[in-house]
């Protein structure tokens, strides 16, 4: 068994808008040439701003969207030669977990129904066998089987968000993709969902793909990390790796302008100016050129490739020469003796009430 | 000077606010006060109440549906809630301004921005449409918009979500207000378009002498931005103090919580491996518990809690707690049975 679950070459995706009557149509580049490997087992986060491409690479990983031109390879087949057919047998496999629970559950359909689907559609179990996995599967997500007659509106958004990882996981899948899988959620719920999307990733032996714009959650959870800009790869990384010591300037850029909690924590940074430029109209090179501090005559007509740059992969002509950093790029917040000693005793009191009620 | 010397701009004295058809005040007498050139975090989850305490200090929830039962909402002194449609619609966008967090929704996509920015200044003042997009301009150069005369003719959808935002901050400030209050003003953009505006909002804060109240759900963004915090739970402020008191002795379980499962807060990196969570969600109006309102999802949680209301006890002078176990340490030993 091979080591790369999935994999992508040269992956484009380009959308046409006409411009009325008249008007020559107009493309936007969501996804521009992105190669990756995702390794069995692994989380792999693709991070980026709104308008990067982050979520169309998603839909085109499990060819929600067919690409306009490149592969993606799962388990040694391309997806985009496999016609429909078997397409649809393959994405049992395949989960995708969207990022609003409350658009994302059709409200008429009770809870049993909706996590009952993809065993309906992809296996052969009777009735009262799929009525006990379902209430098995509400189990491991965390909720009560006698939740199963009742109606998404009903729930809470981090419980919605419990019943569609539930369906994710009932056809019995290998990969579950996430796109912004908690960012609707409240601080308190989202480390909830973590917490359980790390647990189920152990118990069904799954690979994660997580894309989200949290670039805190996503230390917090996976081991690799694509950053994309204006539809390409500009770094990836092991997680410590790109924290620590970002090689590209739109990394950087993007880490210090977390908000750290905690005052005085994080000095006077300046901010990265400017806007994304609009991906029906990229710049020529580089594309973060027109936005980066370090940008010259080279950034604005040769675009730099994804090279290797001591264990990371980076894309930009400068990276060998960009200043040194000073400390970690992402502060995180030293916390103070008080507030170190109160966690543990909240920890503490929290595990024995959940004895408790067990 | 000591606090009680200065007017606060802004205090609330034990509002509540009941909506019809519910059995609870949703709004359980919340106190609190900002001085002039200080801002003040409201935090808290969705459904906490945060928003529901900005709208009626605007005076902006419907009347009909709404009622302050009790307290006062004094502005300079003077309290709001007796005041008519008219008197809050002269003092609304002009000494106290409002910054939402979806910029698109706030603006009319049908009018220029300089327009709009324009009609905000003649609603309240006594000047010519030529003096009107003069003042806009100047407003547009204050919150740094590239282009800016050029920018005065562009229509909402032709901006970008930080320059739309960039748009409200001018016409929330073009009448030198004495108050702003920002509900989630950052929370719809990007991590550097965030960094941006927050940057700015703190120079203009400190330019213009004004104070704020600022919402947020997020702890990273006040303790870049906030002087002061208030943590809301369900209706109540459960604690309240100077930001550095809050982060560094932080007292109710639910701010320690709500720190807790902040991946930022607790990385990997720093050994505790799952993030802390608290169990459950917030309780309904019609399941409100009858003590404390964090008990049913508290990990402290006895008897006594569902007893009275935890009064508010004041820790070190100015960081209050409503909490009967605080501080924790004196109840519990970490590691005992």
């Amino acid at each position: 068994m091979s080591d790369v679950i999935l994999s992508t070459h040269e992956l484009h995706k380009r959308f046409t808008s006409s411009r009325g009557v008249l008007g020559a149509p107009s493309h936007i580049y969501a996804v521009n040439g992105v190669s990756l490997s995702i390794r069995r087992g692994e989380t792999f986060a693709i991070v980026g701003e709104s308008g990067c491409g982050k979520s169309t690479l998603a839909r085109l990983l499990l060819r929600l969207l067919d690409p306009s031109e490149g592969q993606v390879i799962y388990e040694g087949q391309d997806l985009t030669a496999l016609p429909a057919a078997e397409m649809r047998k393959l994405r049992a496999q395949m989960q995708f977990i969207f990022q609003d629970p409350f658009s994302s559950l059709n409200p008429r359909m009770t809870v049993e129904s909706i996590v009952g689907e993809p065993l309906l559609v992809h296996g052969t179990l009777t009735r009262k066998e799929r009525r006990e996995k379902v209430a098995d599967l509400l189990r491991k997500v965390g909720l009560r089987p006698d939740h199963a007659d009742r109606f998404p509106h009903e729930f809470s958004g981090g419980q919605r968000q419990r019943i569609c990882v539930a369906r994710a996981l009932a056809s019995g899948p290998k990969l579950l993709i996430g796109d912004e899988p908690v960012s609707a959620l409240d601080v308190s719920v989202q480390a909830q969902i973590v917490n359980l999307l790390e647990d189920l990733k152990e118990d069904f032996g799954l690979t994660l793909i997580i894309i989200a714009h949290d670039l805190s959650v996503i230390r917090h959870m996976a081991d690799r990390v694509a950053v994309m800009y204006l539809g390409e790869v500009v770094e990836l990384a092991a997680t410590e790796a790109l924290y620590t010591t970002p090689r590209h300037p739109y990394t950087r850029a993007l880490l210090t302008a977390i908000p750290v909690p905690m005052p005085g924590a994080r000095g006077q940074i300046a901010p990265l100016g400017g806007d994304i430029p609009s991906p029906a109209n990229p710049p020529e090179g580089c594309k973060f050129h027109t936005r980066c501090p370090y940008a010259t005559e080279i950034c604005k007509t040769t675009r730099p490739v994804l090279e290797n740059a001591e264990a990371h992969q980076t894309a930009c002509h400068h990276w060998r020469n960009l200043p040194p950093l000073g400390t970690d790029a992402a502060v995180t917040a030293p916390r103070s003796a008080a507030t170190e000693a109160r966690f543990a005793l909240y920890r503490d009191a929290a595990s024995k009430a959940a004895g408790h009620s067990k | 000077m000591t606090s009680e010397d200065v007017i606060p701009t802004l205090e609330l004295r034990e509002v509540s606010i009941r909506f019809r058809s519910q059995p609870v005040d949703l709004i359980d007498r919340v106190s609190l006060s900002i001085r002039p050139g200080r801002t003040l975090a409201l935090v808290g989850e969705s459904g906490c109440g945060k928003s529901v305490t900005s709208l009626a200090t605007m005076g902006l929830l419907p009347r009909k549906a709404a009622t302050v039962t009790h307290g006062q909402v004094l502005f300079r002194g003077e309290n709001l809630i007796d005041k008519t449609t008219t008197q809050m619609e002269a003092l609304r966008g002009n000494r106290m301004a409002m910054i939402f967090q979806e910029p698109m929704t706030s603006l009319n996509p049908v009018f220029t921005i300089g327009d709009q920015v324009a009609e905000a200044v003649r609603r309240h003042r006594n000047c010519t449409k030529a003096e009107a997009r003069a003042r806009a301009l100047e407003m547009f150069e204050l919150v740094r918009m590239p282009a800016a005369a050029k920018r005065l003719d562009d229509y909402p959808h032709q901006l970008s979500g930080g320059m739309r935002q960039r748009v409200m901050i001018a016409m929330a400030l073009a009448n030198d207000p004495e108050l702003l209050i920002a509900d989630e003003p950052t929370t719809a953009l990007d991590v550097t378009i965030q960094a941006q505006i927050l940057e700015l909002m703190r120079d203009l804060l400190k330019e213009t002498g004004a104070a704020m109240l600022m919402i947020t759900h997020d702890l990273g963004v006040v303790a870049e931005i906030a002087d002061d915090v208030a943590v809301m739970y369900a209706g109540r402020v459960v604690e309240s103090g100077p930001v550095d008191a809050i982060f560094n002795d932080p007292q109710h379980p639910y701010t320690l919580g709500l720190m807790g499962s902040m991946p930022a807060l607790a990385g990997r990196v720093q050994g505790a491996s799952r993030l802390m969570t608290i169990p459950g969600s917030v309780p309904v109006p019609e399941a409100m518990p009858p003590g404390c309102r964090f008990a049913t999802r508290c990990p402290f949680v006895s008897s006594e809690c569902d007893a009275a209301r935890p009064s508010e006890r004041e820790v070190v002078p100015g960081h209050r707690v409503a909490c009967i176990k605080a501080p924790l340490e004196t109840h519990f030993a970490q590691g005992a049975a």
